[in-house]
């Protein structure tokens, strides 16, 4: 008998402990996907493209082989500092491009936005094929895009071509469409080479096409408007590092000193961010999502004003609203003097919007497309966006059937596919 | 080494060891089937800190406190306690941001003891650990508290008895606390006594 009760044990807690083992070894944190690194660069010796060039490459474009991976069809655009392809399936490209004689080179890399996919990406217009009227910066008959992809730092291998179909409707041209990054561009959870709510990913997230972003703002101890989502310092957002627990019980000393975000990076103050979208971006909304509900708008709303000021002076056309997320950061923005003259973005009520007097009324994307509702605050003057939308399908029937004027999302590039695909 | 390696050292070790069944020791027979024990000695935390760990002191004394059900005399189940310093950081004078960091935590952990030889014992368990940060300045203490749900730990255990009721022994702990990844391991005499 006690033969059988020790055969038992042994057997619960062999169970137990090889269990235990197996959960405790399955937590493997991968936090980034890297971008493929090129080895040999195509563009060595070329030229760089002529704006009226660039924009001779922007349009529609039919994917002629491997529309079984990118789709039928993909949206070329320019941005700041490269060229991207946005495709309706999450997948992008993030191209440099220069010309050679009459050829233009394109290299660069894919990522699919849902996932750990990416390759290595290498393309030319040939001279004959829309490259020699593109480099003079003539309307081309055609452009053909010819090149391969292939998977993580190997060799393209695979083919890939693509053909011009029609450059963007008016109706896309003469739209003003928010395509609004969230957490500063995209969020680490993505795997994003630069960790969210940074500076470099306000630098990066333009290759998505966002044309605005979301920050999360947050307020130290010594009352220092800084970016950072979570309430506490964590090691899916930081490096690990000596500080734990809440973040906005440490000064802005201790937080920059001990604290980088989880590639590196050094947490942004409020003023910083800002400073360098006006400074160094194309971005022209940047919507201040208020984390803390206590006498915070008496330090954001000062650096927000100041702020818009320097766009001005820089002759730069911005909107820098402060998020009314809840009740309690409305009351804390009615406490601020002559408040309904503070530019800001309410995700509550459209009443709510009316009492603040706020710019935008931003409701939750689950409500629905509310047209109705939408209607009426454009007959108010004001616009309507709404957050956060990260479904494809969901982001194209809200494009397609919504009149919102822009969207808050994880996948800006998915949204960029459906606003310019527009007819 | 890997912590994936680790685990699968340990966990074939384990599973080997309990397929061989061993002979009941008459000598063993207890007539206590409980034990409360007390242990102090020396902690020193892995420095696997990515940021910020100049000035870092990783050795600490740490405390530990066990209560264990005995049912059998190979197997005990129970839980474990202790106060831990896993590490200290102390700013240089002159530096930027004065004063120092220290994190300490406390596990409560349910807790598996099984004996694997004549006084050997190897020991895992899991459970809650709540990890507290202070860091002091010039003007003030902050104190941040975390919970750290997933924290586990494994124990090597020389128990020699003394009489009757009273045990002494060694002990080498490893933790892992999942909050921030911290690891750290303990090696410890300890006191017991089983009624």
């Amino acid at each position: 008998m006690d033969h059988l009760i020790m055969k038992t044990n042994i057997r619960y807690l062999t169970l137990y402990i090889s269990a235990f083992m197996i959960l405790a070894v399955s937590c493997n944190k991968v936090y980034d996907v890297p971008v493929p690194s090129v080895t040999n660069s195509i563009l060595k010796g070329t030229k760089p493209l002529a704006a009226a060039s660039k924009a001779l490459t922007e349009g529609i474009y039919q994917v002629n082989t491997a529309n079984s991976v990118f789709g039928d069809t993909l949206v070329v655009k320019w941005t700041r500092k490269s060229l991207s392809f946005a495709c309706n399936n999450g997948i992008y490209f993030v191209l440099d491009a220069g010309s050679l004689n009459s050829d233009i080179l394109l290299e660069g890399y894919w990522r699919d936005g849902y996932s750990d996919g990416t390759g290595l990406c290498t393309m030319t217009i040939a001279g004959a094929e829309g490259g020699n009227e593109i480099v003079n910066e003539i309307i081309p008959q055609q452009i053909i895009m010819r090149g391969a992809f292939g998977n993580g730092d190997g060799t393209p291998d695979q083919t890939f071509t693509l053909t011009y179909i029609r450059p963007f409707s008016d109706k896309v041209k003469n739209t003003k469409f928010n395509v609004l990054a969230h957490r500063g561009g995209g969020r680490t959870s993505d795997r994003l080479p630069v960790s969210e709510n940074s500076i470099e990913m306000i630098d990066w997230t333009e290759r998505l096409g966002s044309t605005g972003i979301e920050v999360d703002v947050r307020l130290t101890r010594d009352k220092v408007a800084f970016l950072y989502h979570d309430a506490d310092i964590n090691i899916r957002l930081a490096k690990k590092g000596p500080l734990s627990g809440d973040i906005e019980a440490y000064s802005w000393q201790e937080l920059s000193k001990y604290v980088r975000l989880i590639h590196g990076e050094k947490i942004p103050t409020l003023e910083d961010a800002l400073t360098f979208v006006i400074n160094s971006t194309n971005l022209d909304f940047v919507y201040l999502d208020m984390k803390e509900d206590k006498e915070a708008m008496a330090v954001v709303i000062p650096i927000q004003q100041k702020m818009l000021k320097r766009a001005l002076d820089k002759g730069r056309v911005m909107t820098i609203v402060v998020g009314i997320p809840s009740t309690a950061v409305l009351d804390d923005l009615k406490t601020y003097p002559d408040y309904q003259s503070i530019p800001s973005l309410c995700e509550l009520t459209v009443e709510d919007v009316r009492t603040a007097n706020s710019i935008v009324w931003a409701p939750r994307w689950t409500l629905g497309t509310q047209n109705d509702l939408v209607r009426q605050m454009h007959s108010e003057g004001k616009t309507a966006m709404c957050w956060t939308i990260d479904n494809p399908a969901w982001i194209r029937d809200y494009v397609n059937n919504g009149h919102f004027d822009g969207l808050l999302t994880n996948f800006p590039s998915v949204v960029t596919y459906y606003h310019y695909i527009q007819k | 080494m890997s912590r994936k390696y680790i685990a699968f050292v340990l966990v074939f070790l384990l599973t080997t060891i309990a397929a061989f069944p061993q002979p009941k020791d008459p000598a063993l027979a207890k007539p206590f089937h409980y034990s409360l024990t007390l242990g102090s000695g020396w902690t020193h935390y892995f420095d696997n800190l990515d940021y910020g760990n100049q000035g870092l002191s990783k050795d600490f004394a740490g405390y530990s406190f066990r209560f264990l059900w005995e049912p059998e005399y190979r197997l005990s189940l129970g839980a474990e306690t202790g106060i831990y310093t896993m590490f200290k950081i102390k700013s240089k004078s002159g530096a930027a941001t004065p004063g120092d960091i220290t994190r300490r935590v406390t596990p409560v952990f349910l807790l598996a003891r099984m004996r694997i030889f004549d006084h050997f014992y190897l020991g895992t368990g899991f459970g809650l650990a709540f990890l507290t940060n202070s860091t002091n300045t010039d003007h003030q203490k902050i104190v941040t508290n975390t919970l750290s749900l997933s924290n586990y730990l494994f124990s090597a255990s020389y128990i020699y008895p003394i009489g009757n009721r009273w045990q002494l022994g060694g002990e080498v702990k490893v933790f892992d606390f999942g909050a921030y990844n911290d690891w750290m391991y303990s090696l410890q005499v300890f006191g017991a006594f089983r009624f």
